[in-house]
């Protein structure tokens, strides 16, 4: 479809023109002529109707919770509830001016205090610092402050364990921290192998990050001989919270014996994901590790009753953006956990792990899983099978496409011999069991298609806006901007330029 | 529980199904010790109506923030978002999928980012943007690492006016690298050349400098570029007031290397401090360094023109611990914003507001400097933030203005503690006020 830049006239308006009673203030008088641009920038010249158009249009290209089942693995794509938009949408929060004085805010700080104290009761932790953006953003903030707990105390640690199973931005943050990453082997029930693991620990180390369940979506049922194996070394535990689905009213990683969790609150606490961020990324920590924490945290003076941004103190890892955290969404966090309740939160694991389950015991016929037991709130199945008939894991995903689902995660995690050609399935509770059924049914009905008529699965999909993309041309060419394309004109010979849908 | 649509009924049949008795079952891989074994402690669930009861209560201890114009900027500025735009981002096809990975059912996102990284190129007049890190610190805190892996040396300059918090956000993300930070003493409204020039070596990674700067100023990029260049390191440009782009010199055109940019002004809440969003655009000889993910153009099997996110071998889920940064979710639904923003506002709209901000600014300058109250501490060219000292009681000053529905100017005695800005203030006004309330504004600080 054209671009926005496209669908320009000269003279076209899409603002609202503001009244200018300034005459009287020239710009040349204040402001040296070389500081200037010449020209006005050139950007669009549309009106507001084509931008609506345009933009409603743009979107029905696009596939979202509301459209339909989503089951991307590890990012619990589940619903997200609309008062929770409303309250984060409140004109008193969302005009708060960030330097406000803390007389001004005490409702934005309140909430910040309050729902530090619900996600410590929820994961057993003692503090949170609300100031991370993503999940990767809270993990660079969590390995900085076990970096700086053993700066304090004398002692150069330099290894951070990883798990083969673990999220890309676990070695990548480890590396942010200039810590060397050592990868510790899966074992044959696809959860860390102890013995690679105590052999790996040492006082050099810092310990490990750990997703739980994992990434294959099983619970460490060692857990207890990690937590013990990383702390008799002295070392620090590292919770992945990305998959903390699974957990909510069942087990706590504070009492699993984790120092240090982020969670993402886009994903367990139903944040929207808004076509990749903006989300949170919130980091708790043991009480050990507080005075690490990013400063400032909010506290609450006990004898005026007033809530205030309290400085961390020297040993903080210090600042680690601007100003205090994603608010917004912290506001949709607390409305969603007040909604639920302690037996809610529970519910929404259960009904995630029966559903998650429940489309492995139906599914490991047709896709054999990774490994075969009871999983967490997400299942990993593999495409292997399918290989003979010349079809890849990609093929059925792009099928499921013409059936109107959004595919699960593919070719993650990978690692051989248990993990290839993936299908991390996670159906959050917010699925039904029909859609489930649904699913589950093409799921079968698409292995049938592999072995009888494949080249509806390498043909796949045809009932999208658009088809299969030139990802190698997208690298070998790039073109980045509009001007790039411009530049290119000659060289490029598009079909149309409109999709049609 | 109106969030899972699945009854007790249909989970006894998919438990029958999976073959187990019970929930408990499929929990056997967790060990007994580690089980919570009580009810979480947390308040019993609230209905909704009780919920926004409960919630409304809280929100009205903050002061009437919508009804309050602010004074202050220092980094968040609030401008006029339209209609239009905030109509659009209602669209959950928009704000309720994730990041763009299947192409086939993402184009909707796909192409606004494409379109945001072009307005943004055009903006700044450099090559290659990268649309989204989540708040121009961390944004400018990845262009120093870049930069330090594009030269491999180990001394960073920062200006002095960059805004403190980015500053403190540089420091704790380069802690770990081994790297030396020089911060260039304060003089005045700029960044000292002559300052630059002692503390630049051969074996420094790069120079960061925000323009406009911290006091509003705009710096004399063009200089300090060239004496960076002469001393081969690469020169970041922070520019946190993105208003600012409508009338000031693009980047490109003073052969800056790096630009780390806050989106904020582009649509975005001021929301208490975030969500925002930053840009970082540079030279297409950097791109292999840079960090987060970039939208590209190209085929589909039909020859039709579409977008797919690119030059994906730079980042975590494909490098690993070798990424160029460990960035995954970022802003993406900012950047959708304010590309529906600069679509509406376009070539004519961004000029006019841009000027109106440096112009009601500077009106209200000379308004409060007539009255005699108020003196220009030293004089430099700004954009829409001054610094001016109040020779009267700053307390009275800043009742004043929250009596009268306006959010009072920054102290900069708190970020810069120096006898000579306890007097000082930083005003920040934007396309907002009107002229009757600018005078209203230097009426009340006038008597």
């Amino acid at each position: 479809m054209k671009l926005i830049f496209e669908k320009s006239f000269p003279g076209r308006i899409g603002f609202s023109k503001p009244i200018d009673l300034f005459d009287d203030i020239k710009l040349e008088e204040s402001i040296p002529i070389k500081y200037l641009e010449k020209n006005k920038k050139q950007l669009t010249e549309v009106s507001e109707v084509d931008v609506i158009r345009h933009f409603t249009k743009l979107s029905k290209f696009n596939y979202g919770v509301d459209d339909g089942l989503y089951p991307l693995g590890s990012c619990t794509m589940k619903y997200n509830p609309r008062i929770n938009e409303k309250m984060a949408g409140l004109a008193n929060f969302s005009y708060a001016h960030p330097l406000s004085f803390p007389d001004m805010a005490q409702g934005s700080l309140e909430l910040i205090y309050r729902l530090d104290k619900l996600l410590c009761e929820i994961t057993g932790m003692d503090k949170y610092t609300m100031a991370p953006a993503s999940g990767a953003h809270g993990e660079l903030t969590g390995v900085l402050i076990m970096r700086k707990y053993f700066l304090d105390h004398g002692e150069k640690r330099h290894k951070m364990l990883i798990p083969d199973s673990a999220h890309g931005t676990n070695p990548a943050s480890a590396a942010m921290a200039e810590f060397e990453v050592v990868e510790i082997k899966s074992n044959e029930n696809g959860t860390v192998d102890l013995e690679s693991l105590s052999h790996a620990m040492d006082g050099e180390t810092v310990g490990l990050m750990l997703t739980n369940p994992n990434t294959v979506g099983l619970y460490d049922e060692g857990i207890e001989s990690i937590q013990k194996i990383i702390h008799d070394k002295g070392g620090l535990l590292y919770y992945d919270g990305a998959n903390l689905n699974a957990s909510l009213g069942i087990i706590r990683p504070g009492d699993a014996g984790f120092d240090v969790v982020h969670l993402n609150l886009h994903k367990t606490f139903s944040t929207p994901h808004g076509g990749g961020g903006p989300g949170s990324g919130v980091v708790g920590v043991k009480s050990r590790l507080i005075p690490y924490l990013p400063t400032p945290v909010v506290a609450l003076e006990e004898s005026s009753g007033k809530y205030y941004f309290k400085d961390v103190g020297e040993k903080s890892i210090g600042m680690i953006r601007s100003f205090w955290g994603n608010f917004s969404v912290l506001v949709k966090t607390f409305a969603w956990i007040l909604s639920l309740g302690p037996e809610g939160l529970y519910e929404c694991s259960k009904a995630s792990i029966i559903n998650a389950n429940y489309v492995l015991a139906k599914l490991k016929e047709y896709y054999k899983p990774a490994y075969d037991r009871y999983c967490g709130h997400e299942c990993t199945l593999t495409g292997r099978e399918y290989k003979k008939y010349g079809i890849k894991t990609l093929d059925i995903a792009k099928r499921l496409m013409d059936y109107g689902f959004h595919p699960p995660t593919i070719y993650f995690p990978h690692f051989e011999p248990y993990a290839d050609e993936t299908i991390m399935i996670e159906p959050p509770e917010s699925e039904g069991k029909e859609v489930l059924d649904d699913f589950i049914n093409t799921m079968i009905a698409i292995s049938k298609e592999a072995k009888e008529n494949p080249e509806l699965l390498t043909s796949a999909p045809r009932r999208t806006p658009i088809t299969r993309t030139d990802d190698a041309m997208a690298v070998r060419r790039p073109i980045l901007t509009y001007d790039d394309e411009l530049r290119l004109k000659d060289e490029l010979n598009y079909q149309e330029k409109d999709i049609n849908f | 529980m109106r969030y899972i649509p699945s009854t007790s009924e249909q989970q006894k049949e998919m438990l029958k199904e999976i073959g187990v008795s019970s929930f408990e079952e499929l929990l056997s891989s967790i060990p007994e010790n580690v089980r919570l074994k009580k009810k979480l402690n947390l308040p019993p669930a609230l209905p909704e109506n009780e919920l926004e009861e409960n919630i409304m209560h809280i929100v009205q201890k903050n002061a009437d923030f919508y009804s309050m114009k602010p004074l202050i900027g220092a980094g968040a500025y609030r401008h006029f978002i339209p209609e239009a735009e905030k109509a659009l981002l209602q669209r959950e096809e928009f704000w309720t999928c994730y990041t763009p990975y299947q192409p086939e059912l993402s184009q909707g996102t796909l192409q606004a980012i494409f379109e945001f990284q072009s307005h943004i190129s055009r903006l700044t007049k450099m090559e290659v943007v990268i649309p989204s890190i989540f708040d121009g610190a961390s944004a400018t805190a990845e262009a120093v690492l870049m930069s330090i892996r594009l030269t491999h040396k180990e001394k960073i300059i920062i200006s002095p006016l960059l805004h403190p918090h980015y500053r403190e956000t540089i420091k704790t993300y380069v802690e770990p690298h081994n790297i030396e930070i020089v911060e260039l003493p304060l003089q005045d409204g700029a960044t000292s050349a002559d300052m630059l020039k002692q503390s630049l070596d051969n074996n420094t990674a790069a120079i960061v400098v925000q323009s406009p700067n911290f006091l509003g100023g705009v710096e004399d990029i063009q200089e300090i570029v060239e004496i960076t260049h002469q001393n081969d390191a690469l020169f970041i440009q922070v520019i946190v007031e993105a208003m600012s782009l409508g009338l000031l010199k693009s980047p490109g055109n003073m052969n800056v290397d790096i630009v780390a940019g806050n989106t904020q002004s582009f649509g975005l809440d001021l929301s208490f401090g975030g969500p925002h969003n930053a840009f970082l655009a540079t030279k297409k000889e950097y791109i292999r360094q840079l960090p987060g993910r970039i939208v590209g153009e190209t085929k589909d099997r039909d020859g039709k023109r579409v977008f797919v996110m690119t030059l994906r071998a730079r980042e975590q889920d494909i490098r690993r611990e070798k990424a160029t940064s460990n960035i995954c979710t970022n802003h993406n639904l900012n950047v959708m914003a304010g590309n529906i923003y600069l679509s509406l506002l376009g070539t004519e709209g961004l000029y006019q507001y841009s000027l109106l901000n440096f112009k009601k600014a500077h009106y209200l300058e000379k308004e409060l400097l007539k009255s005699g109250k108020f003196t220009n501490p030293f004089p430099y060219p700004y954009f829409n933030e001054f610094l001016i000292n109040y020779q009267g009681n700053i307390e009275e000053l800043r009742k004043r203005l929250i009596e009268n529905n306006f959010i009072p100017p920054l102290s900069v005695w708190q970020f810069y503690p120096e006898e000579k800005f306890r007097q000082s203030l930083l005003f920040a006004v934007t396309e907002i006020f009107s002229r009757d309330e600018l005078n209203k504004i230097s009426n009340l600080l006038s008597q």
